[in-house]
């Protein structure tokens, strides 16, 4: 039995799909389905199923929006601290 | 089933071990929510109950910070999980019934054995809000969780027949202005309605939130990694090696306080619970 | 090594050593631990390679109090899930009670006192085998598989601390808690025992051996298997799978590599220590002399 390697062209066929079945995109009203849920809907086996997820996952955002994390936090924290505490000299310019 | 005595004595320990709020669901309830494979019963056979304990988040002095990285990196002395400890062993050496701590922690991706929020929800601590689905407690809003999983059989708390979300405040606000505190302030990963002073839809985009709740950490430190090996040149990929971005990654992984949570933005604005936040 | 020189004011002699090595180990069982005793320093002389003794890591050391607990529980050994020993580790409720221990020699005392860190020193070397501390401590025998077990609580993880008090020793126990009663049948019956069968050397696994005239025997262990089993998401593992990665010349294999399951689970382990502890127990969970002691509901 050799490590366990994901065809990219594989990936690359099911991973939106995969990613919208899971649990990535939540609503409130329903959950998401399992691994082994969504590979009996799309005729694929469990393993597979589970890599293609957990690489789409991560793969679902470019690096880029790790950036606009890192902004959006530092703004909304002082802008909060800013009105809460009263003062406007902690809001970001 | 045991008797009420017993459920108090559990729950006492749990409580004098440094849990917020402990609450009982039965294993069987799990079946109608949850996936064959991440179920109860699934992890331990025979199981009965489910016992929660919700613990404290950041204190309500950090929560005043201006400075968003001091929360990045607080931690969390995570007594929730040590209350749970505490009754296994109880439930174990005491009582003589198997008891095992809920396997929490993500396996494949994001993917847990077994949901604590869930757990939480039918063990009657708390309701989903709009904010992510976080689970919120009516009296202290924004607790962590942990669960054991025992094969005593305890009288069940039933869940919360009233939402802890919206606040009234957040109803009157939505009504004046189609928003809500948390909606307008993470636009980018929340949306819903609301009707009647009631949630009717929410959506909630868990790897955008990912990339705010778990900024430098495993994700990061994949993402970046991926960067350098791409990279060809050998002084951007030394630059990149070096940047605050990938130490602060590899940071997380070296602490792991520093990667539990990183982004409080939508529970700051929530009031459920603020006013435990309003001190001296 | 030996202090020569007479007993200064305040060292333990005579019943104080007594009274003091009784009081260390009520503490010992009020932090938490299961088991306690007390290992000659000295005895590990035989044992234990050069730079790997107590006198190596602390100078003067005369004993070392080696405690045992924070096993999996009952119901840990039962469960069906894969994740749950192998996620929930608990052995860092042991080292918690090897620290108190180690203050309270030297604030209680005034004795040096060495908390024998868990990590390794160099590779897989540790820098003092604590399970061989536990077996000098008396607190348990060698088994088949490997691991020290307690005649009464069975497995259990351990926490060491080297000092130069002169507590009161505790010799090594002769009686061994492997076979077990049920493992000897077997043994006549089909030739092997449950920790063979689960993980034979010779059906690519990890142990091999026999029972002698009631004692077992380890003829082979395959340490090196029995770590892609024990920390298959840990350190080697993220060098294996790092390695993959700089060598795929493609880069979209190089993604499926770096964001795959087996990366994202090992640094998970590399970030949660309850994650890394051990992930394999295969051999443990089939011993009847390693759990299952004590009758549950």
């Amino acid at each position: 039995m050799t490590f366990f390697r994901l065809d990219p062209e594989l990936y690359a066929r099911h991973k939106d799909e995969i990613l919208t079945l899971s649990n990535s995109f939540q609503r409130i009203d329903r959950r998401g389905l399992s691994d082994r849920e969504i590979a009996e809907r799309l005729g694929l086996d469990e393993r597979t199923v589970t890599e293609i997820r957990v690489i789409a996952e991560r793969d679902c955002y470019p690096l880029d929006e790790w950036q606009r994390a890192i902004d959006f936090k530092r703004k909304a924290c002082s802008d909060w601290a800013a009105a809460a505490l009263k003062r406007p000299d902690l809001r970001e310019p | 089933m045991a008797t009420d005595g017993v459920v108090d004595a559990v729950k006492r320990v749990g409580l004098a071990a440094g849990a917020r709020v402990v609450g009982v669901a039965a294993a069987a309830a799990f079946r109608a929510g949850v996936p064959e494979g991440f179920r109860p019963e699934d992890i331990l056979p025979g199981a009965r109950s489910v016992v929660v304990a919700g613990g404290d988040g950041p204190t309500a002095g950090a929560w005043r910070c201006p400075d968003h990285r001091v929360m990045e990196i607080t931690g969390y002395d995570l007594r929730e999980n040590v209350a749970i400890h505490a009754m296994c062993d109880y439930i174990e050496r005491e009582l003589g019934y198997y008891a095992v701590q809920a396997p929490s922690l993500p396996v494949h991706g994001h993917e847990p054995p077994m949901s604590m929020m869930h757990a939480a929800e039918l063990a009657g601590l708390g309701t989903r809000s709009f904010a992510a689905h976080i689970i919120l407690n009516p009296e202290y809003g924004l607790l962590y969780y942990a669960a054991l999983i025992t094969t005593l059989p305890l009288p069940a708390d039933p869940p919360l027949a009233e939402p802890a979300c919206p606040h009234p405040g957040c109803a009157a606000m939505y009504k004046r202005i189609g928003t809500t505190p948390c909606l307008r302030v993470c636009p980018a990963c929340l949306s819903g309605t609301m009707k009647n002073a009631r949630i009717e839809t929410s959506t909630y985009d868990r790897e955008k939130c990912h990339s705010r709740a778990q900024t430098y950490g495993i994700g990061s430190f994949q993402k970046a990694l991926l960067a350098v090996v791409d990279e060809d040149d050998p002084a951007r990929r030394r630059d990149m090696i070096h940047s605050d971005f990938f130490a602060k990654s590899v940071q997380s992984l070296g602490f792991f306080r520093d990667s539990i949570a990183q982004c409080f933005e939508c529970m700051r604005v929530c009031p459920v619970g603020r006013k435990h936040r309003k001190l001296k | 090594m030996t202090d020569e020189r007479a007993p200064a004011k305040g060292d333990l002699v005579g019943p104080a050593t007594t009274s003091a090595t009784a009081r260390l180990k009520a503490l010992a069982l009020k932090s938490g631990a299961t088991v306690v005793g007390v290992a000659d320093a000295a005895a590990f002389d035989t044992h234990a390679p050069s730079k790997h003794r107590p006198a190596d890591l602390l100078p003067g050391a005369r004993t070392v109090v080696v405690v045992g607990g924070a096993q999996p529980r009952a119901g840990d050994w039962v469960a069906t899930s894969p994740w749950l020993l192998s996620t929930m580790g608990t052995t860092e409720r042991i080292q918690g009670v090897g620290r108190r221990i180690a203050q309270a020699i030297e604030s209680e005392l005034g004795y040096y006192a060495l908390f024998v860190p868990p990590g390794t020193a160099a590779g897989d070397a540790p820098f003092l085998s604590l399970m061989l501390a536990a077996e000098l401590a008396g607190l348990g025998t060698r088994s088949l598989a490997g691991p020290i077990l307690n005649r009464d609580h069975g497995f259990m993880y351990w926490s060491a601390v080297v000092t130069t008090a002169p507590f009161d020793v505790d010799g090594p126990t002769t009686d061994a808690a492997c076979p077990a009663p049920a493992c000897r049948d077997m043994w006549e019956r089909e030739h092997t025992t449950p920790c063979l069968r689960v993980c034979p050397l010779d059906a690519g696994g990890c142990l091999a051996g026999r029972l002698d005239d009631g004692h077992a025997v380890r003829t082979a262990y395959d340490a090196a298997r029995c770590n892609t089993r024990v920390h298959t998401h840990w350190v080697g593992g993220f060098q294996k799978v790092l390695e993959e990665t700089l060598n795929e010349p493609d880069r979209e294999r190089r993604k499926m590599l770096v964001y795959g399951d087996f990366m994202t689970r090992t640094l998970w382990s590399i970030t949660y220590s309850s994650t890394n502890i051990a992930q394999c127990f295969e051999c443990m969970r089939a011993c009847p002399a390693a759990h299952g002691l004590k009758e549950m509901r």
